[in-house]
């Protein structure tokens, strides 16, 4: 079983350009309801948010349509994420404004686990680029690397 | 000369992204372009704090002001991206690690469920 796990644990990405929107879907073994409430409570979102492994510094969350939230990680660096939630329909359906985009968690049933797809709609495919280009975590290496073989790749086209 | 003026460009690009909070900054742009005052919010810093990290990236050529003046928004300097496939898989590594830790840490609910 636990191997079984393991295998279903992939992430895909796909890109809509075509309605500006990042798609993101994962398999978890466990029921639509734990995950809703990991995305929903402090006590919970805390434990996974930052992508380091970290517990987060601040994990405010007032889970009310109109409701704003606010993630904090330890860092360095430190990086905030905050939004307003817009739609609370558990055990399915979580929408919120974040970083001038739409956030969409979506949870299917799937023969006893769950199906989730993270959806963030950005305003315009030029704000897709540019969430894209710099990911989320500006502070990662590889997007500095990124950015130097762009700074390369720039030099020998003016050069 | 080109060579040089483009080589002082990038030492300057690559001191300004030297700092945590410049780099956050730059995160908090590619949402869109954002006034001072609502950069300050979300990294509670004071408006010369602020002003000078922006000065830093401004000089660096990262970001420019925004069409309204009145306001003063920042943005994110245009930079024209050839191939975009390479900041995709960072993007979704980003991502995939965020899952892995809420997949553990459903187990562990689960297991103390039982």
């Amino acid at each position: 079983m636990p191997a079984q796990s393991q295998t279903a644990a992939k992430t895909n990405l796909d890109i809509d350009r075509g309605a500006h929107t990042i798609r993101l879907t994962r398999v978890f073994d466990a029921p639509r309801a734990q995950i809703f409430e990991a995305w929903t409570r402090p006590e919970d979102v805390t434990c996974w948010w930052d992508a380091a492994g970290e517990r987060l510094a601040v994990c405010e969350i007032d889970l009310q349509p109109g409701g704003s939230f606010k993630f904090v990680t330890k860092g360095p660096p430190e990086m905030s994420f905050v939004g307003t939630y817009r739609e609370i329909a558990p055990p399915d359906r979580l929408v919120f404004e974040a970083m001038g985009a739409t956030g969409r968690v979506i949870l299917q049933d799937a023969a006893g686990k769950t199906h989730m797809t993270v959806e963030i709609e950005c305003r315009s495919a030029e704000q897709l680029d540019q969430y894209l280009k710099m990911g989320v975590d500006v502070g990662t290496s590889q997007t500095l690397d990124n950015l130097v073989a762009y700074a390369r790749s720039r030099s020998t086209t003016v050069g | 000369m080109v060579m040089d003026r483009y080589a002082d460009r990038l030492s300057g690009a690559f001191h300004a992204l030297g700092d945590p909070t410049r780099r956050a900054i730059l995160a908090r742009l590619t949402a869109g372009e954002a006034t001072v005052s609502q950069l300050m919010e979300p990294f509670e810093l004071s408006q010369p704090t602020i002003s000078k990290h922006l000065k830093v990236l401004e000089n660096a050529g990262l970001i420019e002001g925004g069409r309204d003046a009145q306001r003063r928004p920042r943005r994110l300097a245009a930079l024209a991206m050839k191939d975009i496939a390479d900041w995709i898989e960072p993007f979704r590594q980003q991502w995939a690690s965020r899952f892995d830790n809420l997949d553990a840490h459903l187990a562990t609910k689960k297991k103390q469920e039982t």
